[in-house]
């Protein structure tokens, strides 16, 4: 009974990014599986090299890279939204796998989490 | 799902009371479930929506108190109310006990509402059979 959390608003616009990892966090730390999938203006939140300092927040790399040691099941980053962001494997952290963005895609998950 | 079949909800609020419709979007939908003989397993407040478990709300007097309108539905109905407490803190949502923690001038969170962990939000997923979100939007 998978969770599929997804975050579709750009990084340091508001918290609802912040509060959508801290769920997906949560989820794993009570061994309940869970994928993150970032669409939209969230696929931001993957590119390398965050300067958050410059807007006094904190960057969520350390974060993202970490969470498939937490138990995240997978970091999925809808492909349309990439190519849109112009995000590639180069600016792009890795171990994200592009995906496309479908009711196939989400019929995969028993629940499926938005908060934007 | 068979209106002759109860079930067991959760409902996420996390859009403001006065800034979004979610509150009384949720309590109409809460109410609607008990009156079709669900049951309601919790209320979580996340995000923006913590500060429907304030105790200063202060609307004018021909405006509902959607944070008293709550309460009263909560109390009445015996259901759990819990305010994400990373949400609340952030938001200045804060009890006794975080008061006292944080050597704060203050508490204001209103009872029955108690501030809790995602782990609450997490066991609804795992054994309420619908989570449903109220959003602020936006």
């Amino acid at each position: 009974m998978e969770t599929l959390v997804i975050i579709s608003r750009a990084p340091y616009c508001d918290w609802t990014g912040r509060e959508s990892l801290d769920m997906a966090f949560s989820l794993a730390a009570f061994d309940q599986p869970v994928t993150l999938l970032f669409t939209g203006e969230g696929v931001n939140w993957l590119r390398k090299a965050q300067q958050a300092d410059a807007v006094q927040q904190k960057s969520v790399e350390k974060n993202l890279s970490a969470a498939p040691i937490f138990g995240v099941s997978a970091l999925m980053a809808d492909h349309k939204a990439c190519k849109r962001y112009g995000l590639n494997e180069e600016n792009m952290m890795p171990g994200i796998t592009t995906t496309d963005l479908c009711a196939e895609l989400l019929e995969h998950y028993a629940h499926v989490v938005n908060l934007s | 799902m068979s209106p002759h079949t109860p079930c067991s909800f959760t409902l996420v609020i996390t859009g403001a009371p006065y800034s979004s419709q979610a509150p009384q979007t949720a309590l109409a939908f809460a109410r609607a479930v008990l009156a079709n003989g669900h049951r309601i397993d919790r209320v979580f407040l996340y995000g923006d929506g913590v500060h429907l478990a304030s105790a200063l709300t202060s609307p004018p007097s021909d405006e509902v108190n959607w944070s008293q309108a709550w309460q009263d539905f909560l109390e009445s109905h015996n259901i759990a109310g819990f305010a994400c407490i990373a949400s609340a803190l952030r938001r200045g949502i804060v009890d006794q006990s975080e008061q006292q923690r944080y050597e704060l001038p203050a508490n204001n969170v209103a009872s029955p509402f108690t501030i809790a962990g995602l782990g609450e939000w997490v066991d609804s997923v795992a054994h309420s059979d619908r989570v449903i979100y109220f959003h602020g939007g936006g």
